[in-house]
C-alpha cells in the first residue's frame, strides 16, 4: 500500500525542485511565477493527502480556495508583468533596481 | 471507486504510447542528414525579414482573464448544483451573492471597453 | 517487493510529475516550460485521483490546464523575450540551487519520512462505498459551513479582474481607420441637405429684418 509519507515525500521533492528553480531562474519573472505555481501545487498535494488519510474533507475545501486564490494571483502577477515589460522592456529581476538608493 | 477511472488511465496510456512510439519510429527509421542549406530559414528564396514569433495583442490577455474568472465560477457551480436540493433557499442566496459580485466585475470590463475588438 | 497496480500508477504519475517539474525549471524556452507545467498539473491530477479527491482532480485540469496555463502562454507570446540573453549566470547559481534543494530535501525527509507518517503510524484508510459522492460531500460543507470564505472568494476574483484590467488595459484605440460598414450604409439623407430658401425678389417682406436684407441685396445689385 501507498503510505502518507510517500505522498508527502513527492510533494517535498516538488517543493525542493521549485525552490531550486527560483534560485536558478533569476533572469525571468515568468519562470519565477511558474515555480510559485509548482510550490502551491506541492502544498495542495500535502493538503489532499492529509485529507484522505485523516478522513477529513476540510483539506479539500482548503485546496479549492487555494486554487481560487492562486488563479487570481497568477492573473494579477501576469498583469504586473505585462505592465512592467511595457515600461522597462525587460523582465530581468536584477534590472529592477530603480528603488535602490 | 477507482475502477471507474480505469478507462481514462488506459486511454492516457494508449495516447502516450502511440505518440511516443510513432515519434520514436520516425526518429529511428527516418533519414536525417542536415546541412547548412537545409537548416537555414527559407522564405521564398530570400532571407527572412523578421522573427517568426510575433507579439500577441494585449486584448487576448484580457479575454483570457475573463475566461479564468468564469471558469472558476463554473467550478464553484458544480458542487452547488449537486447539493442544490439539500441547501434550499440559503444555497440560492449564497450563490446569488457570489454571482452578483462577479457580474459587477463583468459590467466593469464591459463598460471600460476592454471587450471591444474593432 | 510486490508492486500492486495502485503503487505502479502512483510511481508512474510521481515520476512524470517530478521529471516535468525539473524540465520546467531547466528548459531554455519559456513556451516549453509552460508545456511541461501543463504536464505537471496533469500528473498531479492523476495523484489526486488516487487519493480519491475526484472533484478537485477534475477541477485542476479544468481550471489550471484549461485557463491559467493559457494565460501563461499568452503572456509568454505577448512579451518579446530574447531567449539566449537571459541564461547568463545560470551555471554560477547552479551549485547554490543544488545545495539549497538538497538541504530542503533532507529536512523535509526527516520531517515527513516513514518514522512520522509511515503506514505503521497512519494506516491507509478504507475505500468509501459505492454510494459515496465526493462532490456531494464537498458541496454540503462548502455552501453551509464555509459560505463566508466562499463569498470572499468571489470578492478576490472580482479584485483580480478589476486589477488585471486596470493594469493592462490602456483605453480604446483612437485609430483613424475606415469603417466600411458605415460607408456602405450611408444614405442620401446623411450627405445631402435640401434647404428651402426664399428668394429675395418675389416674396413679400413682412417684417423689418427681411426688409433690411432685401435692401442690402438691392445695394449689392446697384454696386454691380
Amino acid at each position: 500500500m501507498i503510505g502518507l509519507s510517500d505522498y508527502l515525500f513527492v510533494a517535498a521533492i516538488l517543493f525542493a525542485i521549485s525552490v531550486a528553480g527560483i534560485i536558478i531562474n533569476r533572469k525571468n519573472v515568468i519562470t519565477l511565477l511558474m515555480c510559485i505555481e509548482l510550490m502551491l501545487l506541492s502544498v495542495n498535494i500535502n493538503f489532499i493527502a492529509f485529507s484522505r488519510y485523516l478522513d477529513d474533507l476540510q483539506g479539500q475545501i482548503f485546496v479549492f480556495f487555494i486554487l481560487t486564490v492562486a488563479a487570481a494571483e497568477a492573473a494579477i502577477g501576469l498583469a504586473i508583468l505585462v505592465a512592467l515589460f511595457r515600461n522597462r522592456s525587460t523582465i530581468d529581476v536584477e534590472e529592477l533596481n530603480q528603488l535602490k538608493g | 471507486m477507482l475502477e471507474n477511472y480505469l478507462p481514462i488511465l488506459v486511454f492516457i496510456m494508449l495516447g502516450l504510447g502511440l505518440g511516443v512510439g510513432l515519434e520514436l519510429v520516425g526518429f529511428i527509421l527516418g533519414k536525417n542528414k542536415p546541412d547548412d542549406a537545409k537548416n537555414s530559414p527559407f522564405e521564398c528564396g530570400f532571407d527572412a525579414f523578421e522573427d517568426s514569433r510575433s507579439k500577441f495583442d494585449v486584448r487576448f490577455y484580457l479575454v483570457a482573464i475573463l475566461f479564468i474568472i468564469f471558469d472558476l465560477e463554473i467550478a464553484f457551480l458544480f458542487p452547488w448544483a449537486v447539493v442544490f436540493n439539500e441547501l434550499g433557499w440559503f444555497g440560492v442566496t449564497t450563490m446569488a451573492v457570489f454571482l452578483a459580485l462577479l457580474v459587477v466585475g463583468f459590467i466593469y470590463e464591459w463598460k471600460k471597453g476592454a471587450l471591444e475588438w474593432e | 517487493m510486490e508492486l500492486t497496480f495502485q503503487q505502479l500508477v502512483f510511481y508512474g504519475f510521481s515520476t512524470l510529475l517530478l521529471l516535468s517539474a525539473l524540465m520546467v525549471i531547466l528548459s531554455r524556452n519559456s513556451v516549453k516550460a509552460v508545456m511541461f507545467l501543463v504536464l505537471c498539473f496533469v500528473a498531479t491530477s492523476g495523484l489526486w485521483m488516487l487519493l480519491q479527491a475526484e472533484f478537485l482532480a477534475v477541477a485542476l485540469v479544468l481550471v489550471y490546464v484549461g485557463a491559467v496555463m493559457v494565460l501563461f502562454l499568452f503572456v509568454v507570446m505577448m512579451l518579446d523575450i530574447d531567449i539566449a540573453a537571459r541564461r547568463h549566470g545560470f551555471t554560477k547559481l547552479l551549485p547554490l540551487a543544488l545545495l539549497v534543494a538538497i538541504a530542503f530535501l533532507f529536512i523535509l525527509h526527516w520531517l515527513v519520512g516513514d518514522n512520522h507518517f509511515g503506514l505503521e503510524q497512519m494506516e491507509a484508510p478504507s475505500d468509501h462505498d459505492a454510494s459515496y459522492s465526493n462532490i456531494r460531500e464537498l458541496g454540503k460543507m462548502l455552501y453551509t459551513d464555509y459560505f463566508y470564505p466562499f463569498e470572499l472568494a468571489a470578492v478576490i476574483l472580482l479584485v483580480a479582474m478589476v486589477a488585471a484590467i486596470s493594469l493592462t488595459f490602456r483605453g480604446k484605440r483612437s485609430r483613424k481607420s475606415q469603417d466600411i460598414d458605415k460607408q456602405v450604409r450611408v444614405t442620401k439623407a446623411d450627405r445631402l441637405r435640401v434647404i428651402k430658401m426664399e428668394s429675395s425678389s418675389s416674396s413679400q417682406q413682412t417684417d423689418s429684418k427681411s426688409d433690411e436684407e432685401s435692401n442690402e441685396n438691392k445695394d449689392k445689385e446697384q454696386d454691380k
